[in-house]
């Protein structure tokens, strides 16, 4: 069973570094961003499928990641211009610092003081956008063209692609480990990983950093991706939208959530808009989506994934 | 000076009362039931617009605002009928709610813009205080707002109800053993709760302008109010929400209102560090 699986991964590898050969290049732009995305997927479910703790602020650490990168590889803005790579770098680590600054005060405490936290985060973080416009250019973000690391679509595709294996066999190695062990254990039972000497604080925060540093990551390619940084990578729809996917794959899986992913990403960007605009009801993209998670929360809590493997292993 | 400081005792005290009705009523909630209602401030938007559509267009504006508390309660109702299946799955209760508060905003942006609207207020008239004109809509909204969280304090400190609501949400498993419909006791609590949300919405839009993003505000200061009071503490939360109506008009007053959800979250991380029960919480 696990050699099928294995198998199937390498395909899609494959696949997907083949996809630029038969893949017109506006398509190809879109796909990139994708893989982007789904690793701002992943990490969240790092967070949450993993130790339970449900973050609903994890876009402030792709904001976060993507203006921190933004204004340190663009000159015009403070006077900085280091090498792009090394401003990603930062930007995850700036990310993974104001993760573990907000992990200490709130996962210390016990229930939802974390959640409450950390759904007020974007809106704050958001505002700052707006006091100091200067520096972070209010409602219409700023350019880094010129001075991205990526120029041509066929590079940018790649780099996407590299950024995501990168991260996806990162963030599965650490689950798979004896710290993922004591993740899960934190989720399962706090009272029962205390009992056996598991500091559940320490793992918390500890998945809280690590998932804020991928988010932040991904925040700042998407940057060096599309050129522009706006407080929309901070905003609530683009966390729901993450919150949607990660929940239709299944929590706590890290393949359910990039396959979600990908699904959805696609489904907004590609031909969603255009149904609702043929259908001419007056909604928009956004309400189909709140809708389709409410339902799915409801009817198929565990996502996806777990209702596959589950079919799967019953055949086996 | 006097003036700038009574100004905002008066305005503070004013707002307080309203988000003190928010505030409560989502604590309740989560006291009785365990569940972080997101969706409370929908409650608190869509009584305004129903009120203000209604009234609008030639209905008695009591009668429309009965209809903005009825369809706040519906709400509530809705909400106890979506987290019902999933209730012990904390992870999705949360998702849903929030995914439901979301879903009403977009729906009111889509149909009714992003501007705003307000309602005409139901009394007239302005009083001089040293100086400081205050309305009697808002002397008016304290009133009716402090009215109501007497009268439900008084409700779950001292009826049978108020006894099963308590006793519900200390120990809903014990408090099923000795006969009290746990369910029905959620459903009151939840309608209660969105109705008083839905009456400090009305009481807002006579006084300040209203949109679909002032639900989402409406939240973060009742989460500032109930971390302050402490989790699931009704007296809690009424006496914080002052106290946070005193910070924000403080905030707003000194350095813009852009900076509120910034103070807010600095408070809310202060009482975090310092006292993380909040003021009247107990440990859980």
């Amino acid at each position: 069973m696990k050699s099928i699986l294995k198998l199937f991964g390498v395909l899609m590898i494959l696949v997907s570094a083949a996809l630029p050969v038969v893949i017109p290049e506006a398509y190809l732009y879109l796909i990139g961003l994708t893989y982007l995305f789904a690793i701002v997927v992943i990490s969240w479910d790092l967070m949450v499928g993993y130790t339970g703790q449900v973050n609903l602020g994890h876009t402030t650490f792709v904001g976060l990641g993507a203006y921190i990168a933004a204004l340190l590889q663009t000159p015009m803005r403070i006077g900085i211009a280091i090498h792009p790579l090394a401003a990603i770098i930062l930007g995850g680590l700036a990310a993974a610092l104001v993760g573990f600054f907000i992990g200490i005060i709130t996962l210390r405490l016990r229930g939802y003081y974390f959640s409450l936290v950390t759904a007020i985060l974007p809106l704050v973080f958001m505002q700052t956008v707006f006091i100091w416009r200067d520096v972070f250019g209010g409602e219409e973000g700023f350019s880094i063209a010129g001075y991205s690391l990526l120029d041509t679509t066929l590079s940018k595709y790649y780099f996407s692609l590299a950024l995501l294996l990168v991260s996806l066999a990162a963030m599965r190695r650490i689950v798979k480990s004896r710290i993922g062990l004591r993740f899960m254990a934190v989720r399962d039972s706090e009272e029962l990983a205390e009992s056996i000497g598991i500091d559940t604080t320490k793992y918390k925060v500890l998945a809280f950093v690590l998932s804020s540093f991928f988010a932040g990551i991904a925040g700042a390619a998407i940057v060096n991706y599309r050129y522009t940084v706006g407080p929309e990578l901070y905003d609530i729809p683009l966390m729901l939208l993450v919150i949607l996917s990660a929940v239709l794959g299944g929590l706590g899986t890290i393949y359910g959530p990039l396959i979600g992913a990908i699904v959805i990403y696609l489904a907004k960007n590609w031909w969603l808009r255009d149904l609702i605009d043929i259908a001419s009801l007056p909604i928009n993209d956004e309400i189909v989506l709140y809708a389709i998670l409410i339902a799915i929360g409801i009817l198929m809590p565990r996502g996806f994934f777990h209702e596959l493997r589950e079919r799967i292993e019953e055949k086996a | 000076m006097i003036d700038v400081l009574l100004k905002i005792i008066v305005f503070g005290t004013v707002v307080g009362g309203i988000w003190g009705l928010v505030a409560s009523g989502f604590s309740l909630i989560f006291g009785v039931s365990r569940i972080l209602n997101f969706a409370h401030g929908a409650a608190f938007v869509c009584a305004a617009y129903v009120a203000f559509l209604l009234s609008g267009s030639g209905f008695n504006v009591y009668l429309s605002i009965l209809a903005g508390l009825a369809v706040s309660g519906l709400l509530g109702l809705l909400v106890y009928l979506l987290t019902r299946p999933v209730r012990k799955n904390e992870v999705m209760v949360i998702i849903i709610t929030l995914a439901l508060a979301l879903l009403i905003q977009q729906i009111l942006l889509v149909n009714f813009g992003d501007k705003g609207i307000s309602m005409l207020p139901l009394v007239q008239g302005v009083v001089e205080l040293n100086n400081v004109k205050v309305t009697n809509m808002r002397i008016a909204s304290f009133v009716l707002a402090v009215t109501s969280l007497v009268s439900l304090d008084l409700m779950v400190s001292k009826t049978s109800i108020g006894k099963k609501i308590i006793a519900t949400s200390q120990d809903s498993e014990a408090a099923m053993l000795i006969g009290i419909d746990v369910e029905k006791v959620f459903i009151l609590v939840m309608v209660l709760s969105s109705i008083l949300a839905g009456f400090a919405g009305i009481l807002y839009a006579q006084i300040f302008a209203i949109s679909p993003e002032t639900s989402l505000k409406a939240l973060i200061y009742a989460f500032a109010i109930v971390i302050l009071g402490g989790l699931g503490s009704l007296r809690g939360s009424i006496v914080s929400s002052f106290i946070v109506g005193y910070i924000l008009v403080l905030t707003i007053t000194f350095l813009g209102a852009r900076w509120s959800e910034f103070v807010m979250l600095l408070a809310i991380v202060t009482i975090l560090v310092v006292r993380p029960t909040g003021l009247f919480g107990v440990e859980e």
